[in-house]
């Protein structure tokens, strides 16, 4: 294990429960006067109900369309005329909100993401409904629909968790449940998951702690708790996908392109940062196996991935791809970038190839903690997934004490022909591609 | 963690963002789109910190009564006022020149342990000859292949030792190497990026590899709607002989053409310490910089007369409305743009705020009409993007098939509209105070601070420009705006890119008068028409 980088940065804050049960997480950092504000709401797309895929999304549009004392759209221009930047975003396991601002200017974010969880609803009307509807309709043409392999994630997924389970459909949802959301299921969704004691918030920067905490008890303290919110429960199902699934694709493509996906265990567990370091050695930068191998040596492949996604249901995914070169084919590819994976399983890596991972891993780091509002959101994500804020400094250690047996055990587990989905895209023909 | 770096062009050309682009859906304010300069150029924006929330656009706060109040959340009735802001000022550089005349600029963030260093040399793609498009960019990529030293693995793992990363790219108006690294390995990532630029190998093998990828990349490109847009709407406003109507990376026709010996020329053209930069940021407490850039790079480079070439600015003859047929597309991208400016104009602050107000923001008049008015799109942007040459404006949007012509028509109506009386002052207030406030935050890390010097470096900008920035800003008046708007804002000369399914609204946009339409069948899609 290399020896760890004495300039890493140990974050330290203070952390306290509100009696409405919202948890604040504080962390001065006085590089910069400025502030990052983080809420993680535990929601996303894993709690929908069938028939409202797409949900959780489309309600954090609604975040943005006004509350009480706030207009439609008008929660963005008070933020950037502080002089601030913010966004939102919606994955399987949560909803997160954030805004970066002059530290001065801490106040108004803080009463901004607070009207919000207090009034949201004063403010919903079907014509914001139909707006937003079409807004996010069009937001799904543009990032998935209308570009080139766009619709592998929802394919791999669908692939890898069967009907029924939380991972089975993406974030995005169909344009089919989008259409049939009304204003009843945004109250409900409301009602059910927006409240105080389902949150964390973190504030990261140019603060004193104790200010900071006083500001939040002022303005979430009032907001009721809710309770009752419907548990989540990891499915049960088996750890492996259990057979072999294939797909082939035909897209207005030009090169043919394999996306694989397995399932493995979640976030969080010990067989996941084994494989978050094994995704940096098989194609984490220009020295990884499998951009050496099929871009550099073998130059049958175009570009090449690996990676696992950080969720924590009970399972995740590790996927990848590899796009064939003209004069090569996606057979050819994907023989070769599963015997790759084989290798993993077959032979443990190098000290020399856990050593240069865990460098840039280290760097990564580095580079994150940083940041505030990296800082910030990673506060709020291992208080909302794990109860424990303070994995923030311990992330790290343990992807540096990842060795190359436990990088063999988890892929002798995960990289199993009968735990893999292989969707491939081929170039349509002429007369598909025109109907 | 890094992911292997798509080839392709990055800015006005590029492939799908990172892995996460697809992975995470964003919220209302899209990060994905669009910020197209070429170089590292001046950060477009902010300000002074003073003032920040307008009392008159508060009315339903202002007037909230204090009083005591048996509502609980009453304490929300009240909008919170800003407090003291603190001070901030862009961080503070040191200058020094080496023997070799190559200068040395240094900024020491404290806290801020991965350090950020960036050879700079002036010139870059802008002054390639037009039969050699691309091979500015592949130069700067060849670079990190192999060294006189090492070979391409070689230095790959002895990069990844280090928990470096070790870059080289091109933009219009410069070449530069640089090297991300934590501190404590600092001189020996210093004598890497040194034995890259001091000593490239150039070797063919790789040089030929990322030639050949380009040329995948191209074909990639063509494929997607917003990467095949942002090559057809150039060659809408430049000559064909210019290269500013060419993607950065080059094209089908000349790619084919590069080899080691033209890749090895265009480096070496460029490749004058008397005319680079070297810029390092991050925190350098206890680093004897000087010494090291001294050791590693004073001696060894050797001042050469570098001629940069003529910038060739050649424009088209008029405006077009140029059609690319994608049928059964989900969704029309949308190109509408002009000749804009140069870096050196001296509307830069006015039209950063006049940016802003237009589509440069959220709040943007664009923004809130197509989109949250009337849900055609998930964002539309507008941007100048300042080169040393007239570089572009343009108005970027990806619309829903039906309503592809009213997008483009309301468009060159706010494009109109701005011209034709000044903003409200909320507007300027809004865009002013949010171009000074969000100043500080483009600057947090050093790779962020290296390239906002570097850029200064590039378009020859004094040394007080960042710092003259939010005074600059704050004294914008909605006169200066409305001039910038009149000079800079040119709806009946714009040309009007389309890629998407023509069959649905290629007749409404012939009626809609803006100009002759040509329509360019998509050979992805295999249709002739």
């Amino acid at each position: 294990m290399p020896a760890r980088d004495p300039d890493l940065p140990v974050v330290r804050f203070t952390e306290r429960r509100l009696d409405n049960g919202l948890r604040v997480i504080v962390a001065p950092d006085r590089l910069a006067p400025v502030v990052a504000i983080n809420l993680w709401y535990a929601v996303g797309s894993r709690n929908e109900t069938p028939g409202k895929t797409g949900f959780a999304h489309l309600f954090e549009h609604f975040m943005f369309q006004g509350s009480r004392h706030v207009t439609k759209a008008e929660h963005m221009t008070l933020i950037q005329s502080a002089g601030g930047v913010n966004n939102a975003t919606t994955f399987f396991d949560r909803t997160n909100y954030f805004e970066t601002l002059p530290s001065h200017q801490l106040e108004l974010g803080l009463w901004l993401e607070a009207d919000r969880m207090a009034t949201l609803l004063d403010a919903l009307s079907q014509e914001n409904l139909d707006n937003q509807r079409e807004v996010v309709k069009n937001e799904k043409r543009q990032s998935y629909d209308n570009r080139p392999y766009g619709s592998f994630y929802e394919k791999l997924m669908a692939a890898v968790f069967p009907t029924g389970h939380p991972y089975h459909t993406t974030p995005i949802g169909s344009m089919e449940d989008l259409d049939a959301a009304s204003l009843e299921d945004v109250t409900a969704f409301f009602r059910t998951w927006y409240a105080p004691d389902n949150a964390v918030l973190s504030i990261v920067g140019d603060v004193d702690e104790g200010p900071a905490l006083e500001a939040a008890q002022r303005y979430f303290g009032p907001i009721p708790a809710s309770g009752g919110f419907p548990p989540f429960v990891a499915p049960d199902g088996p750890t492996r996908i259990g057979r072999e699934i294939r797909e082939v694709v035909p897209d207005a493509v030009p090169l043919e392109r394999v996306h694989f996906g397995f399932r493995m265990p979640p976030f969080g567990r010990p067989e996941y940062d084994a494989m978050e370091v094994a995704s940096q050695i098989l194609a984490g930068g220009k020295g990884s196996r499998l951009h050496r191998r099929l871009v550099r040596d073998e130059r049958i492949a175009q570009d090449v991935t690996a990676f696992a996604l950080p969720l924590v249901g009970g399972s995740t995914i590790f996927a990848g791809w590899v796009t064939a070169r003209p004069e090569s084919d996606a057979a050819t590819v994907e023989a070769a970038y599963l015997e790759e994976l084989q290798r993993m399983v077959d032979e443990p890596v190098t000290a020399d190839e856990l050593a240069r991972a865990q460098a840039l891993i280290e760097s990564s780091e580095l580079s994150a903690l940083g940041r505030v509002e990296e800082v910030a959101d990673r506060l709020s994500m291992f208080a909302t997934y794990f109860d424990r804020p303070e994995l923030i400094n311990e992330q790290l250690g343990r992807y540096l004490a990842v060795d190359a047996a436990a990088i063999q055990r988890a892929a002798t587990e995960i990289f199993r022909a009968d735990n893999r989905a292989v969707i491939t895209y081929v170039p349509a023909v002429r007369q598909e591609a025109a109907a | 963690m890094t992911n292997v770096r798509r080839p392709g062009d990055p800015p006005d050309d590029r492939p799908a963002g990172p892995l996460t682009d697809a992975l995470l859906i964003d919220g209302p304010d899209e990060p994905d789109l669009i910020d197209s300069s070429g170089d590292p150029v001046l950060p477009e924006a902010p300000p002074n910190a003073t003032v920040i929330t307008d009392a008159t656009e508060a009315p339903r706060a202002a007037e909230a009564s204090p009083a005591p109040d048996p509502d609980p959340l009453a304490v929300l009735d009240v909008r919170p006022a800003p407090r003291e802001p603190r001070a901030y000022h862009f961080p503070r550089f040191e200058r020094h020149v080496l023997i070799n005349g190559l200068t040395l600029l240094s900024a020491h963030l404290p806290g801020r342990p991965l350090l950020n260093a960036q050879l700079v040399f002036r010139g870059g793609v802008s002054v390639e000859a037009a039969d050699r498009g691309g091979v500015t960019v592949l130069a700067a990529r060849s670079l990190t292949e192999g060294t006189q030293q090492r070979d391409a693995i070689e230095l790959i793992e002895a990069t990844e030792r280090l928990g470096a990363d070790l870059d080289a790219e091109a933009g219009w108006d410069s070449l530069v190497a640089g090297i991300s690294v934590p501190r404590s390995r600092f001189a020996p990532a210093l004598e890497l990026l040194a034995e890259v630029v001091l000593s490239p190998s150039f070797p063919e093998a790789e040089v030929d590899r990322l030639r050949d990828e380009r040329l995948n990349d191209l074909l990639q490109a063509r494929a997607e709607p917003r990467r095949r847009i942002e090559r057809v709407f150039p060659e809408t406003i430049y000559a064909s002989t210019a290269p500013y109507a060419r993607p950065l990376g080059g094209t089908e026709r000349t790619v084919p053409g590069l080899d080691r010996e033209a890749v090895q020329a265009a480096y070496w053209r460029l490749a004058d310490p008397a005319s680079a930069v070297f810029v390092v940021a991050g925190d350098l407490q206890g680093l004897a910089l000087v010494d090291l850039v001294e050791e590693h790079f004073g001696g060894r480079m050797a001042a050469q007369a570098v001629d940069r070439g003529a910038l060739i600015e050649a424009h088209a003859d008029g405006p077009r409305v140029v059609v690319v047929d994608r049928p059964g597309s989900p969704q029309s991208e949308i190109r509408i743009g002009h000749l804009g400016v140069s870096r050196s104009t001296p509307d830069f602050h006015a039209l950063s705020v006049l940016n802003t107000i237009l589509g440069g923001q959220f709040g943007s008049r664009l923004n809130q009409l197509l989109r949250e008015d009337r849900g055609y799109t998930y964002g539309v942007h507008t941007s100048f993007d300042m080169r040393r040459g007239t570089g572009p404006f343009v108005v970027r949007m990806a619309v829903q098939t039906e309503v592809t012509v009213p997008a483009i028509t309301e468009t060159l109506g706010e494009l109109r509209r701005i011209g034709e009386g000044p903003v409200e002052q909320h507007e300027l207030d809004e865009a002013r105070d949010y171009l000074v406030g969000v100043f500080p935050l483009r600057f947090e890390a050093a790779p962020q601070v290296a390239t906002a010097i570097a850029g200064l470096a590039i378009h020859e900008l004094p040394d007080d420009e960042l710092d003259r920035y939010r005074p600059a800003i704050a004294a914008i008046t909605a006169d200066d705006v409305l001039a910038a708007a009149r000079a800079h804002v040119r709806p009946q000369d714009a040309s009007v890119v389309v890629v998407g399914d023509a069959s649905q609204w290629v007749d409404g946009l012939r009626e809609a008068g803006i100009g002759e339409v040509t329509v360019i069948a998509d050979p992805v899609s295999g249709e002739e028409r």
